[in-house]
């Protein structure tokens, strides 16, 4: 893998905005953030419970709820 | 989290704070879990062991069932974690009060969820040390007292080269 000081424009670019998403999302409220984990949750449940792991999404108040175990 | 402030005003629980992947959540970008770790102080009881079970049974009454290692409260697997040990218990004392929408809750420090993690010591627990290390404002002086009450140094300069 090319050093960060050699990498093309675009993908340093790429890289940086990255960076900047994840401060973003670093800097949301508590409520905020649970409600991106239950998004998480959505997106990976299906996943997890094919390879055998129960999981449960949150049914908590502004989320779809998924109760599947 | 109406729940457990309910809790520990009736005296089923003496202390409570977020822990674990929430816990840390709090500080940076969201992680995901599908536990809700809660670290508890519990009352003492007569016979002086540490049981979560007048805890589990103040739930059932309210119709909370478990599930596994976790009781299902309004759609939330909760982890119930009593402190065990001196790390957890000073941890539990200086947690920070914040709010989850309107209501009062307990959120775990940084500082002690890096100590709580470094103690754990398992693969994911080094990957929250790094997480919390990039994202989080440490307080570097606070962190250093911690692990050096809880000996825990050695495995921080090893976790962070």
């Amino acid at each position: 893998m090319e050093p960060m000081d050699t990498l093309r424009p675009e993908i340093a670019r790429l890289i940086a905005a990255k960076e900047q998403r994840r401060r973003k999302l670093a800097a949301l409220s508590f409520a905020e953030k649970v409600r991106v984990v239950v998004q998480m949750q959505e997106m990976a449940a299906p996943v997890l419970r094919a390879r055998g792991r129960a999981v449960r999404v949150w049914a908590i108040a502004n989320s779809k709820p998924i109760d599947q175990k | 989290m109406q729940v457990l402030n309910n809790l520990a005003r009736e005296g089923v629980l003496s202390r409570y704070a977020i822990g674990g992947a929430m816990g840390a959540t709090f500080y940076v970008e969201p992680v995901l879990t599908f536990d809700l770790d809660i670290f508890v102080i519990l009352p003492k009881t007569v016979s002086g062991l540490l049981t979560l079970e007048p805890l589990y049974e103040a739930l059932r009454n309210r119709g909370y069932t478990e599930e596994g290692e976790c009781v299902n409260i309004e759609g939330v697997p909760v982890q119930f974690l009593p402190a065990h040990n001196d790390l957890l218990v000073e941890a539990l004392a200086e947690a920070r009060e914040v709010f989850y929408e309107q209501t009062p809750t307990r959120v775990l420090r940084a500082e002690h969820l890096v100590a709580i993690a470094l103690q754990t010591g398992r693969d994911k627990d080094r990957e929250r040390v790094r997480l919390l290390r990039e994202e989080a404002m440490l307080d570097k002086d606070y962190l250093a007292a911690v692990l050096a009450r809880h000996g825990l140094e050695a495995r921080w300069n090893q976790w962070t080269p």
